[in-house]
C-alpha cells in the first residue's frame, strides 16, 4: 500500500474508531458531558431551580417529540404536530371560561387526534407520502386555527387553569410530571405490547411485517393519531403556561421536536430507537438552549449551536454499523 | 456434437474464446466459448443458474472476464463497461426494460444523444424523421409521440430494440425478450428479429423455453455448470438433444418417505390470478412435501402469494382440511394455519435491525400477550427452544439478525413461520443463499415436520432439491400447470420437458 492510503486509511479507521466510541457510550454519556460542561461555564446552571426550569421549558417540545417517535420508528414523519398543537390551543382557549374544563379538555385533545387520524388515514389507506399528507395537514390545521380566532389571540380567565401549565407538585413542575406520564405511558406501549413491537418491525421492513400478519395500516394510522393527540396534549400544556390562546402558538414545533427524537438516536430510517432516548435527545437541546442563555449567547448565535448540534448527531448515527 | 471454432472464419462476428469468471471464489462460467455470424440467430439456453446472465454481463461490458477474450469483427475487445461495448457494436436488451416511461418514444430512443439544430436546441423534426425510419425497419406501428409508460410491454420492447438498432450495433442481444410477452406477439417479436438477421446483424438470444429456440434460432449453445455442454446448428438437433444437454445427468431418485400421508390439507382447485396463472389445481397432504417447479416466471410464488392472501383469484377455490375458506391477508391466512417463507430473504423476510428475538415472534405476538400484554419471558423461551431446535448459531437472541449468515437467518424465518403454529408450511426458495452445511440441516428439518404431520408446499428452482424433498411435483409453466410428477417419474428430464417445452 503507498503511504498516502495507508495514511488515509489508518485515519479512517481513527474516525470509525471515535464514532464507534462515542456511540457506545451513547446518548447519556452525552448528556452527562454536557451537563459538566455547563455547570463548569455558570455556577447558576446546576442549581435546583434552574434545572427545574430546564425540564419545564423542554415539556411541551417533549410531548410533541414522544408522539412523534412512534410515528419516526416506522420511518415516518409527521410535520403537522406544531399546528395541531395551535388547533388545539385555540380550542382549549375558546371553550375554557365558556364551557367549562370538562368540554374543553376533550374538545382540544379530541380534534388533535382525529386530525391525527385523518393523517394516519390518508398515509397508511390513500397511499400518500407522510411527507406530503402532514405537510398538508400542518398549512391546513394553523388555517383552521386562524379561522376559529379571527387572528386574535383568546385570553383565557380561569385561574386553577394556569396552575397546570406553572404550577408544582412534590417539588417538580406539572408539565415535567405530565411529559413523564407521557413517556411511561409510550416506553410501556413501544416495549410490552404487540402495537409497540409491530412499530418497530413495520420501520424496520414495511413489507416483511404485513407478510408476518402485522396488521400494518391500522397500526400506522394509530400512529399518528397518537402523534395528533400527544399535540392536543402539548396545546394544553401551552395554554397553561401562557394562558392566553394565540393562534400562531407551536409555529415551527414540528423541527424542535423531529429534532429532539434524531438526536436521541432514533433512526429516521425506522425500526430503531426508543422514548428514552428521544427524551435524553429533548434534555440536551433543552440544557444546551439553557447554557446559552446563562452565559449570554446571542439568540442567533444559539441557533447556529443547535443546528451543528443536529447535524452532528445524525452524522454519528449514520456512522453505525 | 462440439464443433471447433473456426478461428479464420469471416463470417464470424462475435467471438469469446476461453471465457472463465468467478465471484468471490465461486466459479461461475470457465473457458466458454462462443462465435455469432453474421446474419445468424444464436441462442444460448441452460438452467438457472448455469451461467447465461455472466456471459452477458460479460458481453455488455458489466462484468470483465477474469479469463480468456471477446473480439468483435475479428478485432480483440476489452470491454471494461457498458459504453466500451457499445463502441465495439453489441448492444444488450436487459429482460427488464430501461425506459424512461414519461417520455415519447422517439425521446427514449435518442435520449442522451438528441439530434441538434444549429442553434442547439433539440431538433425535433429531425428526431421524428429518424425514429419513423426505425420503426419502419422494423416494421412496427408505434406513434413516436406517445409516452412510452402508455404503450403496451411488447410495444415497449420495440422501442427498445429501435434505440438498440438506431446507435447500429453489429451485434443484438436479447436477453429473455420473451418471458413478457403472449404467444401473438412472441410472434411479432420474432418477425423483427428475422428482419434484423436478414440485415446482417449477429443476434444473440436467451430464452428458457426451447420451442422458441428451435423456432428462430440458426444455432445454439447450451451452458451448464457455468461451461459450453454443446454447441450446434439448429437444424441438425432436435429436443430430447437440448434437455440432454441442458440436464447432462439424471439425480438418483431418492427413496421415499415411509410414513403415510394424512387426509387432505391444502387443496387448490382452478385457481386463477389474471395476468399471474391460470387454473392450477393441487393438493397437499399431511405430511406430504409437494414440490412446486418451473422456470423463473413459471408463477410459482405468485401462487403462494395467491394461497396467502396477497392477491385476489378471479376464479377457483381453497380447500382447508376440507373446508372451502376465503383468505385475504397473510394474517387471516396464519390464524388457518398456513404459515409463508418468502423467498426474497432480504425483501420480504428480515426485519434487518432488530434482534433475533423480534424476528421470531412477529408473526404470533398474541401467543405470548395476555391482557394486552407482553411476556417477555414466556417469548424469552419460545425462542431459546426454537434456536435450539432448529440449530441456529448466534451470539445471543438479542443480536441484530442481519448479522447473522445466510443459513442462520433461514432458520430463523423458517422459526418465524413455525411460531404461527401452523399446519401447513409454504417454503419459496428456502435454501436460496445458503451454505451447503445448512441447506442440508434445512432439508433435514422440514423432513422431520413432514414426518410430524406437517403439510408442506414447496418451490424451488434448486434442481436437487426438488427431487430429494417432495413426494410429488407440479409443474408450471408459463403459468398454468404443465405436469404433476409423482416421485417415480420425476427426475429431472421429465421435470425440464415440462417446464420448458410446449405441450
Amino acid at each position: 500500500m503507498p503511504p498516502d492510503a495507508l495514511t488515509a486509511s489508518r485515519s479512517r479507521r481513527h474516525i470509525a474508531t471515535l464514532t464507534r466510541g462515542w456511540q457506545r457510550v451513547g446518548v447519556l454519556a452525552a448528556l452527562v458531558l454536557l451537563v459538566i460542561m455547563a455547570s463548569l461555564l455558570s455556577p447558576r446552571f446546576f442549581t435546583v431551580p434552574n434545572l427545574l426550569n430546564v425540564l419545564r421549558q423542554v415539556s411541551i417540545v417533549g410531548v410533541l417529540a414522544t408522539g412523534m417517535t412512534f410515528v419516526i420508528l416506522t420511518r415516518g414523519i409527521d410535520l403537522s404536530v406544531g399546528s395541531l398543537l395551535g388547533v388545539a390551543v385555540v380550542l382549549f382557549a375558546g371553550s375554557m371560561d365558556s364551557r367549562g374544563t370538562a368540554v374543553a379538555l376533550p374538545l382540544g385533545l379530541g380534534a388533535a387526534a382525529l386530525a391525527g387520524l385523518v393523517n394516519g388515514i390518508g398515509i397508511a389507506y390513500a397511499g400518500l407520502p407522510a411527507f406530503i399528507m402532514t405537510l398538508g395537514m400542518l398549512s391546513f390545521a394553523r388555517g383552521l386555527a386562524f379561522i376559529y380566532t379571527g387572528g386574535t389571540p383568546i385570553p383565557i380567565l380561569n385561574e386553577d387553569f394556569y396552575v397546570l401549565g406553572n404550577g408544582y407538585l412534590l417539588g417538580v413542575p406539572i408539565p415535567a410530571l405530565v411529559l413523564l406520564v407521557a413517556l411511561i405511558v409510550s416506553g410501556f406501549l413501544l416495549g410490552l405490547t404487540p402495537f409497540g413491537r409491530s412499530v418497530y418491525a413495520i420501520g424496520s421492513n414495511e413489507e416483511a411485517a404485513r407478510l408476518s400478519g402485522v396488521p400494518v395500516r391500522l397500526y400506522k394510522t394509530i400512529v399518528y393519531a397518537i402523534s395528533g393527540l400527544m399535540s392536543g396534549l402539548a396545546g394544553l400544556l401551552y395554554t397553561s403556561q401562557l394562558s392566553i390562546g394565540t393562534p400562531i402558538a407551536g409555529q415551527g414545533y414540528e423541527l424542535d421536536a423531529i429534532a429532539a427524537v434524531v438526536v436521541g438516536g432514533t433512526s429516521l430510517f425506522g425500526g430503531k430507537g426508543s422514548v428514552a432516548g428521544t427524551f435524553l435527545g429533548t434534555l440536551i437541546i433543552g440544557v444546551l438552549a439553557n447554557i446559552l442563555n446563562l452565559t449570554g449567547v446571542d439568540p442567533f448565535v444559539q441557533q447556529l449551536f443547535k443546528g451543528a448540534l443536529i447535524v452532528v448527531a445524525v452524522f454519528i448515527m449514520s456512522r453505525r454499523t | 456434437m462440439r464443433p471447433t471454432p473456426d478461428d479464420d472464419d469471416p463470417n464470424v462476428l462475435l467471438r469469446a474464446k476461453g471465457v472463465g469468471k468467478s465471484f468471490v471464489g465461486n466459479m461461475v462460467l470457465s473457458n466458454v466459448d462462443l462465435a455469432v455470424r453474421v446474419g445468424e440467430v444464436h441462442a444460448i439456453v441452460g438452467e438457472n443458474g448455469a451461467g447465461k446472465s455472466t456471459l452477458i454481463k460479460i458481453l455488455g461490458g458489466v462484468h470483465q472476464p477474469d479469463a480468456g477474450e471477446v473480439s468483435v469483427g475479428g478485432v480483440p475487445r476489452r470491454l471494461r463497461s457498458p459504453r466500451d461495448a457499445l463502441v465495439a457494436g453489441i448492444v444488450v436488451i436487459h429482460q427488464e426494460l430501461s425506459l424512461a416511461p414519461d417520455l415519447s418514444a422517439e425521446e427514449n430512443i435518442f435520449l442522451g444523444r438528441f439530434p441538434c439544430t444549429v442553434l442547439g436546441t433539440v431538433d425535433r423534426r429531425a428526431m421524428r424523421t429518424r425514429a419513423a425510419a426505425l420503426f419502419d425497419q422494423l416494421a412496427v406501428a408505434i406513434d413516436p409521440d406517445r409516452p412510452v409508460g402508455t404503450l403496451s410491454i411488447a410495444q415497449q420492447q420495440m422501442v427498445e430494440i429501435a434505440k438498440a438498432i438506431s446507435v447500429e450495433p453489429r451485434v443484438l442481444v436479447l436477453d429473455e425478450p420473451t418471458a413478457v410477452l403472449d404467444e401473438q406477439r412472441v410472434a411479432t417479436l420474432f418477425g423483427t428479429v428475422q428482419r434484423l438477421r436478414s440485415q446482417g446483424l449477429g443476434i444473440v438470444f436467451i430464452s428458457h423455453h426451447l420451442e422458441e429456440v428451435l423456432r428462430i434460432a440458426d444455432r445454439v449453445t447450451v451452458l451448464r455448470d457455468g461451461r459450453v455442454a454443446g454447441s450446434a446448428r439448429v437444424a441438425e438437433i432436435d429436443q430430447d438433444w437440448l434437455v440432454g444437454c441442458m440436464i447432462g445427468r439424471d439425480f438418483p431418485a431418492h427413496s421415499p418417505h415411509l410414513c403415510r400421508f394424512g387426509r387432505s390439507a391444502l387443496q387448490v382447485d382452478g385457481l386463477t390470478v389474471p395476468g399471474e396463472f391460470t387454473d392450477v389445481s393441487l393438493t397437499v397432504r399431511e405430511g406430504e412435501i409437494v414440490g412446486l417447479a418451473g422456470l423463473v416466471g413459471a408463477g410459482r410464488s405468485e401462487v403462494a402469494r395467491a394461497v396467502v392472501g396477497l392477491s385476489r383469484p378471479s376464479a377457483g377455490s381453497i380447500t382447508l382440511f376440507g373446508k372451502p375458506v376465503t383468505i385475504r391477508s397473510p394474517n387471516a391466512a396464519a390464524r388457518l394455519g398456513i404459515a409463508y417463507v418468502t423467498e426474497d430473504r432480504k425483501a420480504q423476510g428480515l426485519l434487518p435491525n432488530r434482534p433475533v428475538r423480534e424476528n421470531a415472534t412477529i408473526s404470533n405476538l398474541r401467543r405470548f400477550a395476555k391482557a394486552g400484554i407482553l411476556s417477555l419471558s414466556a417469548e424469552a423461551k419460545h425462542v431459546r427452544d426454537l434456536v435450539k431446535g432448529l440449530d441456529v448459531r448466534l451470539a445471543g437472541p438479542g443480536v441484530e439478525i442481519r448479522t447473522l449468515s445466510g443459513g442462520n437467518q433461514q432458520k430463523v424465518l423458517i422459526g418465524r413461520a413455525l411460531t404461527v403454529g401452523p399446519r401447513i408450511l409454504i417454503l419459496d426458495e428456502p435454501t436460496r443463499g445458503v451454505d451447503i452445511g445448512a441447506k442440508q440441516e434445512i432439508y433435514r428439518l422440514i423432513e422431520r415436520l413432514v414426518s410430524e404431520g406437517m403439510a408442506v408446499l414447496l418451490i424451488s428452482s434448486e434442481m436437487e432439491e426438488i427431487l430429494r424433498l417432495p413426494d410429488r411435483v407440479v409443474v408450471l409453466r408459463r403459468g398454468r400447470v404443465a405436469a404433476t410428477l409423482a416421485r417415480a417419474e420425476a427426475t429431472e428430464r421429465t421435470i425440464m420437458k415440462a417446464a420448458a417445452l410446449a405441450a
